[in-house]
């Protein structure tokens, strides 16, 4: 009788384990799944930062003051390379050269105070223009800068390239170093850039700023001009010597 | 070490997730306005995240990605089963493992940090621990 109920016992019992043995067989099968799932994920990670470590022939890592940058245009509106309300009277023009170290000084310690108290609360608007006088490789910076303006990111671009400024004509500009300064400058889109540097109208508009300078009379950069209700249209008042000197121009254009 | 039961996992995961949909979509607003997150705590690390190049990909910003993510693993949370334990543990790890590479991006490339990103990459991790300890307790077993 024992006997027999313990052969029943045992028979329930088989489909019983089985159904164990499948289930533990099927939790292991998808924890190795996971677990490999978690080894990809690891090398899906390292690759991203080893392909972004030198990705686009650019290093955005290598790239300083993108901070401060930021912190110097915050909140202030732009066009193209207009920086500052479109509303505002009065309209600063700087003739400038990207190579130029004299220009990279008015960039780090002239304009921003500038900046601050006129662009900013909406009294002159801030233009740069290409006078490329320096050397050749001046031409494709300025053509990059116009292009960064295309997509609103043109003063970024301008005051990161003067903090990363090499020397003149070094060979210093190469499609490497301009693309890490438009990454470091936040261009949003870096193919379509990469296109509109290389556009002619680009090239021209770079040109003709150059020769707009030349018929203003300018020898140097930076050169500046400024427009407002108190001059006789765009007025040459060349390389001002101080903050002061900038800012007492504003005042008299308005 | 006691496993807490699949129910209390289910609920943290549901509630973290829910506050990563409210964190990824308010940085999303804030970019479409023109603007940046406002960085509660001061300074201009969220408007230099959300100023640079690393924070679109392919011209969508990638909190609308975060967005996705955080709404796939509400509904793993609500969901029972094998299907959504691994689902919910393969989401998050995904999102943690970009969490980490966003997070290299901002201390390394933008040297700059934005709470907001900081607030997303935590949440992600907890939801990470919380989806790998329902996964690995439960997967295989009864719903």
């Amino acid at each position: 009788m024992s006997g027999r109920s313990d052969r029943e016992e045992r028979r329930e019992e088989r489909p019983r384990a089985e159904e164990r043995t499948g289930a533990d067989e099927r939790r292991q099968r998808l924890i190795k799944i996971g677990s490999a799932a978690v080894f990809l994920a690891i090398v899906a990670v390292a690759v991203l930062i080893v392909v972004s470590d030198g990705s686009g022939g650019g290093d955005a890592s290598s790239v300083e003051g993108a901070a401060d940058v930021n912190k110097l245009l915050g909140q202030i509106p732009q066009k193209e390379l207009v920086l500052g309300e479109p509303s505002a009277k009065v309209a600063v023009v700087e003739f400038g050269d990207l190579q130029c170290p004299v220009c990279k000084g008015y960039s780090e310690e002239v304009l921003p105070p500038v900046i601050e108290s006129r662009v900013r609360g909406g009294e002159a608007t801030l233009e740069f223009r290409n006078y490329t006088i320096i050397g050749p490789e001046s031409i494709p910076a300025g053509a990059a800068a116009v292009a960064a303006g295309r997509q609103g990111r043109g003063w970024e671009f301008v005051e990161l390239f003067y903090r990363n400024q090499g020397a003149e004509d070094s060979g210093y500009v190469t499609d490497e170093f301009l693309t890490a300064i438009a990454e470091g400058a936040g261009v949003p889109d870096i193919a379509r850039w990469n296109v509109d540097r290389e556009d002619k109208a680009v090239v021209r508009e770079v040109e003709e700023t150059t020769a707009e300078a030349r018929n203003l009379g300018f020898e140097g950069t930076p050169s500046f001009a400024v427009e407002g209700p108190g001059t006789k249209g765009l007025e040459p008042i060349g390389t001002p010597g101080s903050i002061g000197a900038l800012e007492e121009a504003i005042s008299n254009a308005r | 070490m006691k496993l807490p039961r699949e129910g209390t996992l289910r609920g943290i995961a549901t509630f973290l997730a829910t506050f990563g949909v409210g964190v990824a979509t308010y940085i999303t607003i804030a970019d479409s306005g023109g603007g940046a997150p406002v960085c509660v705590a001061g300074g201009h690390g969220c408007q230099t995240v959300a100023e640079s190049s690393y924070s679109h990909v392919l011209g969508v910003n990638i909190a609308v990605f975060g967005i996705v993510g955080y709404v796939l693993l509400v509904v793993c949370s609500f969901l029972r089963g094998d299907a959504a334990r691994m689902a919910g543990f393969l989401i998050s790890l995904a999102g943690f493992g970009y969490s980490v590479y966003l997070t290299y991006l901002e201390v390394f490339k933008i040297e700059a940090i934005c709470q907001w990103c900081v607030a997303s990459a935590v949440l992600m991790t907890l939801l990470f621990l919380t989806n790998a300890t329902r996964m690995l307790g439960y997967v295989g077993r009864e719903p």
